[in-house]
């Protein structure tokens, strides 16, 4: 888990660091060890958080059960080779909202307690910088939307009698550039939130905002028309769009794609710019 | 890489015989709560310098700058204007060179509030490549009961302890403790105390941030007062007192009407104030090179003795560091 060597100050030189009597110290980067060692960090933490782990875990697993169980999702939706209802639309669902917890609500409620804590300054006092807690967390939070993915699948695909992706590598990249997007906007949650109370509240608003347009309380075409096509755009549902095509093995919306990017990009270099170390 | 290095070893000065750390002339001031308030001076025009191997005290109320004139140090912020030097390294343009060398502990600064004491000095000794073995240090600063417990569920006290050892576990060559031991019960202080002292013997420059006069008194070779984010006084303990134009008082009681007299003809002494047998003798403040500085209880003693007076409950009250704060500063530093 560590590097450390079973080493003492009693077992070290007593001239530290000094390679020759005067020389100034060495330059000191934190190594692969480290980086280890600061994600086993992140994922304990995370694990730990009991709360936290129910939202992104739990809640898209209940929408998923309480979906599936309802009459008429089993019907084979026209043009998709054969895919359900269930497949092409409360999976996309499903995933979407795994990705959406994680990186819009719980990554920024971390992050903004390492800042408010002084965590991300103390960081910054060792080798190591606060932005490694950036690189740990990120990974930890696929890790944990791979988790939430593969509980919600195994589910699918054992009770509910789901199908896989016709293109499952499309579904992979979409999937990909969905955590991009949602980090981005989760990463602005974090630059803007005072507090980490105020993280969870503005994180939980942009999740039901986006949710809401995207397809989360029901199907969009519900929605006022202009609504309706902004949350297609919205990484929501444009990530709800983009999946459920590669489900159906038709063409991914190039609305979708632009949309997606375009949050990656925009929301990320506006949280970059933002963003305070404490 | 290779082109780069030799650059930085023409720019990097040599370590020997150097100050380790050096502020000069820092200022820092943060903005204001309020819109349109001016900003606050944190502090202003603070110069103070550590030789290597010694231990120095900071020592000042709250709000007296302690905390920032640290943070500057440390680099965790850049001043206004001054200018910083670690080993002779600027710890922000320099930070992969000082990071290795410099532990720190800031006062206030949270850490993973869910990981136990083990995990966390271990995760923070991956980030050095050397160090001191984690479990052992644990165990040095008394936290061997408590490894497994998470942080957030230590008292304040342990937490504070479990800082000091992030401060360290990286072998540094200067360490600077802001607050060591707040919040500690006097036995875990007199062992941080001992830490310190420890540090001493390996040749580690240490800057103690602390605002209890005995810590300092006890582990500090030199103490630099900061008040209202300046520098008021710097110097040893016994500087500082002189400097603050304090002197020692001998105080006894005894019925020969003649002592009074006889005291206040002594040149160690500068004046006698008698209340009944009772008599309080008050010494000249004599600066370290003055001939008449010495032990002014010796004196006393023997002056009396010498005229054959009878004195009882003598006592030594020599000024202390606490006094010289105080006549400094203007005010105590325990009023804060």
């Amino acid at each position: 888990m560590t590097t450390a060597r079973p080493t003492s100050r009693d077992d070290l030189p007593r001239v530290l660091e000094l390679p020759e009597p005067g020389a100034p110290p060495r330059t000191v980067r934190p190594g692969a060890g480290a980086w280890l060692a600061l994600t086993v960090a992140e994922a304990r933490m995370v694990a730990r958080d009991t709360a936290g782990l129910v939202v992104p875990l739990g809640m898209p697993l209940l929408v998923l059960v309480m979906n599936g169980l309802s009459p008429g999702l089993d019907q084979v939706v026209p043009g998709t080779g054969g895919r359900t209802a269930l497949d092409v639309y409360v999976l996309p669902l499903t995933l979407t909202m795994v990705v959406a917890t994680v990186g819009v609500i719980n990554m920024p409620s971390f992050l903004a307690y390492y800042r408010r804590t002084g965590i991300l300054k103390r960081l910054g006092v060792t080798p190591a910088s606060p932005a490694m807690v950036l690189g740990a967390q990120a990974f930890v939070g696929v890790a944990q939307i791979l988790l939430g993915i593969a509980l919600a699948l195994g589910v699918a695909f054992v009770w509910l009698g789901a199908s896989p992706p016709t293109d499952p590598w499309v579904a992979a990249g979409v999937l990909g550039l969905a955590i991009a997007a949602m980090y981005a906007v989760g990463m602005l949650v974090a630059a803007v939130a005072p507090t980490p109370g105020s993280a969870v509240a503005i994180g939980l608003v942009a999740f039901f905002a986006l949710g809401a347009l995207g397809g989360l309380f029901g199907p969009r075409e519900n929605l006022p028309d202009a609504l309706a096509a902004l949350g297609g755009w919205l990484p929501f549902g444009a990530a709800i769009d983009a999946l459920g095509a590669a489900w159906a093995g038709v063409a991914v919306p190039g609305s979708a794609l632009v949309g997606l990017g375009a949050t990656t990009v925009v929301a990320g270099g506006a949280a970059a710019a933002w963003f305070r170390w404490e | 890489m290779t082109g780069g290095t030799r650059d930085d070893a023409r720019r990097v000065p040599s370590v020997v015989g150097m100050t380790a750390l050096v502020a000069q002339h820092l200022r820092k001031t943060y903005r204001s709560r309020r819109r349109g308030e001016p900003p606050v001076v944190a502090v202003d025009d603070v110069s103070l310098s550590v030789g290597p191997g010694e231990v120095a005290g900071v020592l000042g109320r709250n709000g007296a700058g302690k905390s920032t004139t640290v943070e500057l140090l440390a680099g965790a912020r850049g001043p206004d204007s001054g200018r910083v030097r670690v080993l002779g390294l600027d710890p922000r343009a320099d930070r992969g060179r000082v990071r290795g060398v410099l532990g720190v502990q800031l006062q206030g600064a949270y850490l993973h509030g869910a990981l136990t004491v083990r995990e966390l000095v271990r995760l923070y000794r991956s980030f050095y490549p050397r160090g001191v073995d984690p479990d052992q240090l644990v165990e040095r600063v008394g936290l061997g009961t408590s490894r497994d417990v998470r942080f957030e569920k230590l008292s304040g006290g342990q937490q504070q302890r479990v800082s000091v050892a992030l401060a360290l576990v990286g072998a540094p060559r200067a360490v600077i403790l802001d607050e060591l031991t707040t919040g500690l019960d006097p036995e875990a202080r007199r062992s941080m105390w001992s830490l310190v002292e420890d540090l001493r013997a390996d040749g580690v420059t240490v800057l103690l941030v602390s605002h209890l006069m005995e810590e300092v008194e006890r582990l500090c070779d030199h103490v630099t007062i900061l008040d209202a984010g300046r520098v008021v006084a710097r110097g040893t303990t016994a500087e500082l007192v002189d400097r603050a134009g304090l002197r020692p008082a001998v105080t006894l009681r005894t019925d020969d009407p003649t002592a009074a007299d006889l005291l206040a003809r002594l040149p160690a002494v500068e004046h006698v104030d008698a209340a009944g047998p009772r008599l309080a003798v008050t010494g000249v403040a004599a600066g370290p090179d003055d001939p008449r500085r010495g032990d002014l209880l010796h004196e006393v003693g023997a002056a009396l003795a010498a005229a054959g007076v009878v004195a009882t409950e003598t006592q030594l009250r020599r000024p202390t560091l606490d006094d010289a704060f105080l006549a400094l500063t203007g005010s105590p530093l325990e009023a804060s």
